[in-house]
């Protein structure tokens, strides 16, 4: 109280000097601020980044600094306000939940006025539509209020009566959005069943819900519920969609809406039938509110203060913002609700807990890639190419740029550069298409060169076959072929293609007859981890399955050969038990050797992975699945030969295996999580002991 | 509180007075409708009544003066009044207007000369002071001043107080022999001195606060309404890495940082002005800095006075980990030995036309220049090229060379930059050596092969110097690769004994450990003869430049003043060799004297709420003595404001090119360099060489002598030869002066 007083007090003295003051000349310092407004300094407090192709961050250039600091309404300060809306001209309609009122401002941040005073109870959201129809939807009056441009109600919408809104359901408005023709979408706290949409027709007319989230179950869930009864299922965990947490609308009446721990269903943009139209590429999990900007572009802030913005499809280009954790530094929020982007492309974030909106501006950088964004969107690639080598000689990483230039390019039939941009940025299909016309032109170029040196190839080897008929010239090479042929450890090598051909044979060759040794089996195994290797990193692009630039060949190998290890071992172990001949060498070998289709097959298929694009992805995946069934084939018969099984055994050993491996895999886990806690504990105790004594 | 006679206060200046008098009108005017006015109205009469009772200060009584300034002492709380004899203006050292919403241990804090606070056990937070505590004291007069031998009773501990008044100022020393520890219950944790210096109540004076934050910020001394709840507090030389800070961070997607670190605080300097009474000081933390942090407080953070000062730190409370999994348990426990150091700081007084932070900012360099702290350089002026050799990615086993500029590309980029007419470049390559920009530390003269092997480089050299280029070598002497080179020793382990890792959340280097700065003397040294043999005489040295620690290796303790002695020793060492020319990147203030250029000056400040305005304070300071190379242009998303910003900061443009596209470096731990294209910047370093080129001329050799901040984002910088820079940042076209300045943009008036 006492403070009140004297601030009051400190406000009248401070208004009666103003008028002394202002007969006063202005001193050499000049105070460049208004008083409600703190103009930062042109640095941000936070970096900005943008995506790759694998979805990892990558700095950028700032993307958007702190403006200024809205943090009173002409002399209105603001208490805990959760909501406002931008007006094209720069007038801004603010929540003051604290105060129960909406203060209006104008562009230079001026008082116009305040109105709702005595009426609103516990406002939560509002939407102001172009024309100045305020709506507020107030949490507790369980109501929402209309009021027209000058602050005078005109309407107090609540409860649908409809039966088809639900009978039990409460109405207790959370978040509003009109379209043009004045229909109400209203998100309703703990209204599972989607977004209210209110006709203003008859003083409101329950239309239906829209935009309902999913539930998604997995497949344990469902294990789970067909196993339980009544029940017990009673008391799982029930799975109902999300409530969407805030929403937007934009000019076409597209609503975007954020729900919080939804994934990737956490920013939607509804089409009128309510079917989400985005799949946005990385998203937060706690969104707060999102905004549509003038670029085909939305903007989503969550709690935590970070910023979002993604093109049309989805695809984030920056990130930036943060958590003001005390250092209180302009530019990061404390807990932000709301974001409106003005027709300058300023973003505006509302944090209630600062009590105060944030005024973020576009750099020059952000600029260039808006121009280039919208130019792209409405198809105009060639002019887009301008503003996007804009983007990339400042920032020749920006996915998003290298992305849209590989199109452009594309569609310039520069498809050299289109590959080399859509490598870049990772974009597969991109990359498919324009390595489709690449090869192509190639093929043209060369097709006759091709068909000559094929030609002359045959026409060699029919000479050299008629001159071996003829003077026997080869027999000097079969001579030598035939000696290393006889080798031993070649011979063994050899005994791979018989043992692909006849399994059966095979078996008893290696169980019996000692076709082949260890030596042979580790040496195919080298050359199976190489091959895995080479494969792993450098098939064709399009079927990479590893981030570009990243090796871990130490850890492959080890995998391997710890799955060896494991599967060899625990087969051998239960084929013991269960009566199986096999011998630890024979069991070790004839697994090695039925992997020999990958050792033919992989060569191949790792050079046709550089020759395909999408269209005849169906070539490496079908080789790839025959190796794959070939080997599983040889694997059963190898089991069922080695150790004399029936069909019956071999499946039971097989499952037996398994069920080991498990086993050996979870008593490993044990064993390292008390071993750690034992470590741990000794560790801890020396340490501390150490330092007792110590000091 | 304002003492002056009216008829020696020039009316412009006074709001303060405006205001009294405003306040007493509205008080005669209330008082039949109000009973009591508590707060303000007080305040105000109080002023009031020691307007009339101009000529004495009734706590303090006369001990000296100096050609420009008396000094008064009280001999309870030792507390201090500065008089300026020609103006009568004054600063005081503790409160005299007590606002009644401060309980004791605030008061002791805002009266007493000295301010400690205890560690005791756990507990680092209690306080000891001249006024709340049994104190013990044994004052000596002096013919400047005096000597307080001081002894808090109850927790054993004692300091003597040195004050003398010098002819440039005030200086407050505390020796370090004549710290005592008696006890073993309480440890000295904090020292301030003279914490209240120049103090002001909520918006009683009009003027700033100095704050060292990046290039310079100043906080207006007007009524913050409580907006804040902590002030600035910076640390000298920056955090000390050596002790592991619990930061609460919030991560973007649980992984990224994405908050920037803020500056690192370069000088040990802070300042408080009194515009309207054109009086002003800037205190220097002489002794004692490598471990002090320098806080400014605006009214409304914990108490309604706005405040600057130094707090030295003696010792510190950390966290012994007693295992490698952070939830099975710690030890809190305070460093055994405190830091040994004598403790100065000097007020340096400015009044009239100089009380502002120009005057601060000539005052800081002359007293700079005096005690040898900075030599004057060559400051013609030279664009910075850097050029980045090779980076290594992974590959299947080990990594691979990513090359960007070999030796012959730098020489063709140079030649064409030469023909183009951009003869006065300086040039760091970095990415030279053996191994790639991350094979650190380096030992010798060895360039990477991919480059050009030795011969190249030597060859490179020998080019640059026939043609005018200063093409330094760069060498970050401060980390070592434990990937590439063995870092079992020589590394430097944290006050808990745990070694320090540097983490860089990229792909082929995921960490680095900080040597130690006797291996890095060492390798400096070791290098620098290396390459003086093969005649590559000029050497960039970063790292070792920008950090300071405390550490523990082989069981011994070393603090920031053994770094900070170790760091200053091999950089002199290096700077006295003749044949060597040596520059740092963002160096300290205590390397100063040992560089011949400051590369890497920040333009900005962290963007603290509490900041009302940037200044390019560290600029004035050394515009004209010092070349400053700005940033790299490269990654700036708003070029133009940041060309305004070197124009108005007096520092030149650099740039970080590489011949090769920078989208090769998207593997490498340089991904963060994302433009370099000497194909795309060919054209932006010819015109930005030829336009500040054309500006240093004008004002080569000439410090600044006055910056001005008007309405309506324009700014106005006075060099001392009568040159003057104008500076519009707003979007709209401004008259200033009888001159019209178009948006974003500047004219030199000569």
């Amino acid at each position: 109280m006492k403070k009140l007083t004297h601030q009051k007090l400190n406000r009248v003295v401070r208004a009666l000097a103003a008028g002394f003051a202002a007969t006063i000349a202005a001193c050499s310092l000049a105070v460049a601020l208004p008083g409600n407004a703190l103009v930062a300094d042109a640095d941000a407090p936070y970096a900005s980044y943008t995506v790759d192709g694998y979805g990892s961050v990558i700095a950028t250039q700032t993307a958007y600094l702190p403006y200024r600091t809205i943090t009173k309404i002409g002399t209105e300060s603001l208490l805990g306000p959760t909501d406002f809306t931008l007006l094209k001209d720069g007038t801004m309609y603010v929540l003051d939940s604290g105060n129960a009122r909406v203060v209006i401002g104008d562009e230079n941040g001026e008082l116009v006025g305040t109105f709702g005073e005595g009426i609103l109870v516990s406002p939560k959201v509002m939407y102001v539509t172009p024309d100045r129809v305020t709506y507020v939807a107030d949490r507790e009056a369980r109501s929402i209020f209309v009021f027209d441009k000058d602050g005078e109600l005109i309407h107090t919408y609540t409860r649908p009566q409809e039966p088809m809104y639900g009978e039990t359901q409460d109405f207790i408005p959370l978040k509003i959005v009109v379209n043009q023709a004045g229909t109400m979408y209203v998100i309703c706290e703990s209204n599972t069943n989607g977004v209210v949409e209110i006709s203003p027709v008859e003083d409101g007319t329950f239309l239906g819900y829209f935009g309902t989230n999913s539930t998604n179950s997995s497949i344990i869930t469902i294990i789970w519920r067909a196993v339980l009864t009544d029940a017990q299922r009673a008391k799982m965990r029930s799975n109902i969609p999300s409530t969407p947490d805030n929403m937007a609308i934009d000019d076409k009446g597209i609503i975007y809406t954020v729900t919080r721990g939804e994934g990737k269903g956490s920013l939607k943009r509804l089409n009128i039938a309510g079917v989400n139209m985005l799949d946005p590429d990385s998203y937060d999990q706690v969104p707060a509110a999102v905004a549509v900007g003038n670029h085909d572009n939305c903007f989503v802030v969550s709690q935590q203060g970070f910023i979002y913005e993604y093109n049309n499809e989805g695809q984030l280009l920056f990130v930036f913002g943060g958590k003001d954790d005390g250092q209180q530094r302009i530019g990061l929020a404390s807990k932000a609700e709301a974001i409106q982007v003005g027709t300058d492309d300023k973003l505006y974030v509302l944090d209630s807990d600062k009590a105060q909106i944030q005024v973020f501006t576009p750099t020059e950088f952000t600029g260039y890639l808006h121009d280039a964004l919208y130019l792209y969107s409405k198809g105009r690639y060639e002019e887009s190419k301008e503003p996007l080598s804009k983007v990339l000689e400042m920032n020749n990483l920006f996915d998003y740029a290298n992305m849209a230039m590989g199109k452009v390019l594309y569609k310039e039939e520069d498809y050299q550069g289109a590959l080399h941009y859509a490598r870049l940025s990772k974009d597969l299909e991109g990359y498919s298409d324009a390595y489709w016309e690449v090869r192509n032109l190639w093929l043209k170029k060369h097709l006759s060169a091709i068909a000559l040196i094929l030609i002359a190839f045959f026409i060699c080897m029919r000479i050299v076959r008629f001159l071996d008929k003829k003077k026997q010239i080869l027999n000097g090479p079969r001579a030598v072929l035939r000696k290393i042929g006889q080798k031993k450890l070649i011979r063994e090598l050899n005994y791979l293609f018989t043992f692909m051909r006849h399994p059966i044979d095979g078996c008893y060759g290696i169980k019996r007859e000692n076709r082949v040794s260890l030596l042979s089996a580790n040496i195919l195994l080298g050359i199976g981890i190489v091959f895995y290797v080479i494969n792993k990193y450098f098939c064709g692009f399009l079927f990479k399955t590893v981030r570009e630039g990243r090796y871990d060949v130490v850890q492959d190998v080890g995998l391997v050969l710890i799955a060896l290890v494991l599967v060899v071992g625990c087969n051998y172990l239960m084929c013991t038990i269960n009566d199986g001949e096999g011998k630890l060498k024979a069991i070790y070998c004839s697994f090695i050797y039925s992997f020999g289709p990958y050792l033919v097959m992989m060569p191949f298929l790792f050079l046709l992975s550089h020759g395909v694009t999408y269209n005849e992805e169906f070539f490496v995946s079908f080789g790839r699945f025959c190796m794959g069934v070939w080997i599983a084939v040889l694997l059963v018969v190898s089991i069922r030969e080695i150790n004399n099984y029936t069909m019956r055994e071999t499946f039971k050993i097989i499952f037996l295996t398994i069920f080991t491996i498990l086993i050996v895999c979870l008593i490993a886990f044990i064993l390292y999580v008390l071993w750690a806690q034992v470590f741990d504990f000794i560790q801890s105790f020396v340490r501390e002991a150490v330092y007792r004594i110590g000091s | 509180m304002v003492r002056k006679n009216c008829c020696g206060i020039s009316f412009r200046k006074n709001r303060i007075l405006t205001k009294l008098c405003g306040a007493l009108l509205t008080a005669a005017l209330l008082a039949s409708t109000l009973p009591a006015f508590p707060g303000s109205l007080d305040r105000r009469a109080a002023a009031l009544s020691q307007v009339q009772a101009a000529g004495s200060f009734p706590d303090h009584t006369y001990l000296t003066e100096n050609n420009g300034y008396k000094l008064y002492v009280n001999e309870e709380d030792l507390s201090l009044v500065v008089e300026d004899k020609t103006t009568g203006a004054f600063l005081e050292s503790a409160i005299s207007y007590d606002d009644g919403k401060n309980n004791p241990i605030w008061l002791g804090a805002m009266r007493s000369a000295v301010v400690l606070t205890m560690i005791n056990k756990n507990d680092d937070t209690k306080q000891a002071d001249l006024l709340n505590d049994a104190v013990t004291k044994q004052i000596t007069y002096t013919d400047n001043g005096f000597s307080a031998k001081i002894y808090w009773n109850v927790y054993q501990l004692g300091l003597t107080l040195n004050v003398s008044l010098t002819e440039d100022g005030l200086v407050a020393n505390i020796p370090e022999d004549s710290i005592r520890e008696d006890g073993d219950q309480y440890f000295i944790g904090t020292i301030r001195i003279y914490p209240f210096m120049g103090h002001s109540y909520l918006d009683d004076k009009e003027g700033y606060m100095l704050v060292p934050d990046g290039n310079g910020a100043l906080i207006y001394l007007n009524d913050k309404e409580g907006r804040f709840a902590s002030g600035f507090s910076g640390t000298i030389y920056g955090t000390d890495i050596g002790f592991e800070e619990s930061k609460v961070e919030t991560l973007l997607w649980d992984k990224y940082n994405t908050i920037s670190d803020p500056n690192q605080v370069l000088a040990p300097i802070y300042g408080i002005a009194h515009v309207d009474d054109e009086m002003a000081f800037l205190g220097i933390v002489e002794d004692g800095q490598e471990r002090a942090a320098i806080e400014v407080m605006p009214n409304g953070v914990s108490v309604d006075y706005n405040r600057a000062y130094a707090r030295f730190v003696l010792r510190k409370l950390y966290t012994q980990p007693t295992s490698n999994n952070s939830t099975s348990g710690s030890l809190h426990i305070y460093e055994a030995d405190r830091s040994h150091s004598d403790l100065q700081v000097r007020f340096l007084f400015l009044s009239g036309k100089d009380a502002s932070y120009a005057g601060m900012a000539a005052s800081y360099r002359d007293y700079l220049l005096k005690n040898g702290l900075l030599s004057k350089q060559d400051t013609s002026y030279r664009t910075r090229v850097d050029f980045l050799g090779t980076e290594r990615q992974n590959w299947v086993l080990g990594t691979q060379a990513v090359v960007m500029t070999t030796a012959k590309d730098v020489q063709e980029i140079l030649g064409d930059l030469n023909t183009a007419g951009v003869t006065d470049l300086l040039s760091v390559y970095k990415g030279w050596q053996s191994g790639g920009l991350y094979d650190l530390p380096l030992k010798s003269y060895d360039a990477d092969r991919n480059i050009g092997g030795n011969s190249g480089l030597t060859n490179l050299i020998k080019k640059a110097e026939e043609t005018g280029v200063d093409l330094y070598l760069y060498d970050n002497a401060l980390l070592i690769n434990p990937e590439e080179q063995n870092a079992t020793f020589n590394v430097i382990k944290q006050v808990n004994k745990k070694r320090y890792e540097y983490k860089t959340y990229a792909d082929v280097y995921e960490t680095f450990y900080y040597l130690t700065p006797m291996r890095s003397a060492e390798l400096l040294a070791k290098l620098a003869k290396s390459c003086i043999a093969k005649g590559a005489n000029k050497l960039c040295v970063a790292g070792v430049s920008e950090k300071l620690f405390t550490f523990t290796y082989q069981s011994s303790k070393y603090t920031r003043f053994d770094s900070a002695k170790m760091y200053g020793d091999a950089i002199a060492d290096l700077n006295a060799q003749a044949d060597l020319d040596l520059i740092l990147e963002q160096p300290f203030a205590y390397l100063w004297k040992d560089t011949s250029a400051f590369l890497d000056m920040p333009l900005y400040t962290s963007n603290y709420i509490l900041e009302d305005e940037s200044i390019p304070f560290l600029s004035m300071v050394l515009a004209g003595t010092m070349p400053m190379y700005a940033d790299y242009v490269n990654f700036e998303a708003n070029e133009k404001e940041f060309c305004l910003k070197m124009i108005e900061s007096g520092c030149f443009p650099s740039f970080y090119i590489t011949k090769a596209d920078s989208s090769e470096l998207i593997y490498t731990n340089s991904r963060d360099i994302y433009s370099s294209r000497y194909e795309t910047y060919r054209d932006r370093i010819i015109s930005y060489s030829e336009e500040y080129a054309e500006f240093a001329k004008k004002v080569t050799g000439a410090v600044i002598t006055d910056h001005k901040i008007l309405e309506g984002d324009i700014r106005i910088v006075t060099y001392s030869n009568n040159v003057k820079v104008y500076l519009n940042y707003s979007e709209e076209t401004k008259t200033v002066d009888g001159k019209t300045l178009n948006a974003m943009s500047y004219l030199v008036v000569s």
